[in-house]
């Protein structure tokens, strides 16, 4: 087996202080380290140089940690969490339950059947009820589009009211979010 | 007597918020926040704006969660948006790579202290001292050393992972940090034997 040259030794005088020395390194070098006065220096040099770093490290506020936690928003992933899902489950059920529970008599077979029966109506329902409206609305929108069109004096009014409209939500998110922020660093401070 | 559970791995904790858990970021919150505020802070040199941002960072961090890949690790990402959110402040302060000394020079104070191993008169100040050749010796490296002495003293990331986080080859890394280190024990040898 070849001797690892000098510049070996020092490279693996650094892993040794970053804790990262393979094990079978480690006698090869605390071999080599009980003949060289040069390397045990640099040895003793390099952690000391670790330690020094390591002691720097600036204390952590006691408060950080709250502070984090109640400056969490609402993030867009949380509505797809299954917890989020897991109350209006549970009520759908529970509705579920007591529908079949109020058509039973009939046996438990046929008055779950029919409980289904009576959920699918209620969506059915609804869904038709729901594109009454979506037809409803665009009808709607697309009177209030005409009448925009109709003039160059009622198009510039629209688009003045468009800007004012974003402008004031701008300044309201914002105001909304330096304010918070700000509240609380101020607290962290004091 | 039974032995205490592991504790979840940070890409475990990770899972858990996901799933509606949202105090189990806390326990992440807790895991880092020592390394990211001092990361931070050499980065800032301002203990407030370390603070400030690690919380913007973690906050931004717990916004996009959902977009975490977990065959990487948690810490890797952590920081590499941590380092991102450094250097866009530095540039939007357009703070200048002066030294400590030439801030108090200017009359802006320091605001941040040193744990004091030492006590007393003395002590104090040498910590002082100390704390300011820690400061100086880091600012003078060159950016690519900086960097990385930064985030494997500091951020006490693993050769591996700062290889990944800075897309460079894992030899690439050791030199360039065996490299800093050199720098650093040059200008700090009057440190070394405290």
């Amino acid at each position: 087996m070849t001797r690892p040259d000098h510049s070996t030794y020092r490279e693996w005088l650094n892993l040794d202080a970053d804790g990262a020395l393979p094990a079978e390194s480690r006698a090869r070098l605390d071999e080599h380290l009980a003949a060289c006065p040069e390397c045990r220096a640099e040895r003793a040099e390099l952690f000391a140089l670790s330690n020094l770093l390591q002691r720097s490290s600036v204390p952590v506020r006691p408060d950080f940690r709250q502070q984090v936690m109640s400056s969490l928003p609402s993030a867009g992933w949380e509505s797809r969490s299954p917890r989020t899902w897991a109350f209006p489950a549970a009520v759908f059920v529970l509705l579920a339950g007591v529908a079949a529970f109020t058509m039973g008599g009939r046996g438990a077979h046929s008055s779950l059947l029919s409980a289904l029966t009576a959920v699918a109506g209620m969506f059915r329902a609804s869904a038709v009820a729901g594109a009454g409206l979506i037809s409803a609305s665009w009808k709607g929108l697309g009177m209030a589009f005409a009448a925009t069109l109709s003039s160059p004096m009622s198009l510039g009014a629209f688009g003045v009211f468009v800007l004012c409209v974003n402008l004031v939500l701008v300044s309201l998110l914002r105001r909304r979010r330096t304010g918070a922020a700000e509240a609380g660093r101020e607290r962290s401070r004091r | 007597m039974t032995q205490g559970a592991e504790p979840p791995t940070d890409e475990e904790l990770v899972e858990a918020v996901l799933e509606g858990d949202r105090e189990r970021f806390g326990v992440l919150v807790d895991r880092y926040q020592g390394r990211l505020v001092s990361y931070l802070f050499r980065l800032l040199r301002n203990v407030d704006d370390a603070h400030d941002l690690a919380q913007d960072v973690l906050v931004k961090v717990y916004q996009v969660l959902d977009r975490f890949d977990a065959q990487f690790k948690f810490s890797t990402w952590l920081f590499r948006v941590a380092q991102n959110a450094a250097i866009d402040q530095i540039r939007r302060r357009r703070l200048k790579l002066v030294s400590l000394r030439q801030d108090d020079d200017e009359g802006e104070g320091r605001d941040w202290d040193l744990p004091s191993p030492e006590r007393g008169p003395y002590g104090e100040m040498r910590n002082r001292e100390r704390g300011d050749a820690i400061q100086e010796a880091i600012d003078a490296l060159p950016w690519e050393y900086r960097e990385l002495i930064l985030l494997r003293h500091f951020g006490e990331l693993p050769y591996e992972e700062i290889a990944h986080l800075k897309q460079m080859p894992l030899g690439t890394v050791k030199n360039k940090l065996f490299r800093g280190r050199q720098m650093l024990k040059e200008k700090l040898q009057d440190f070394l034997e405290d």
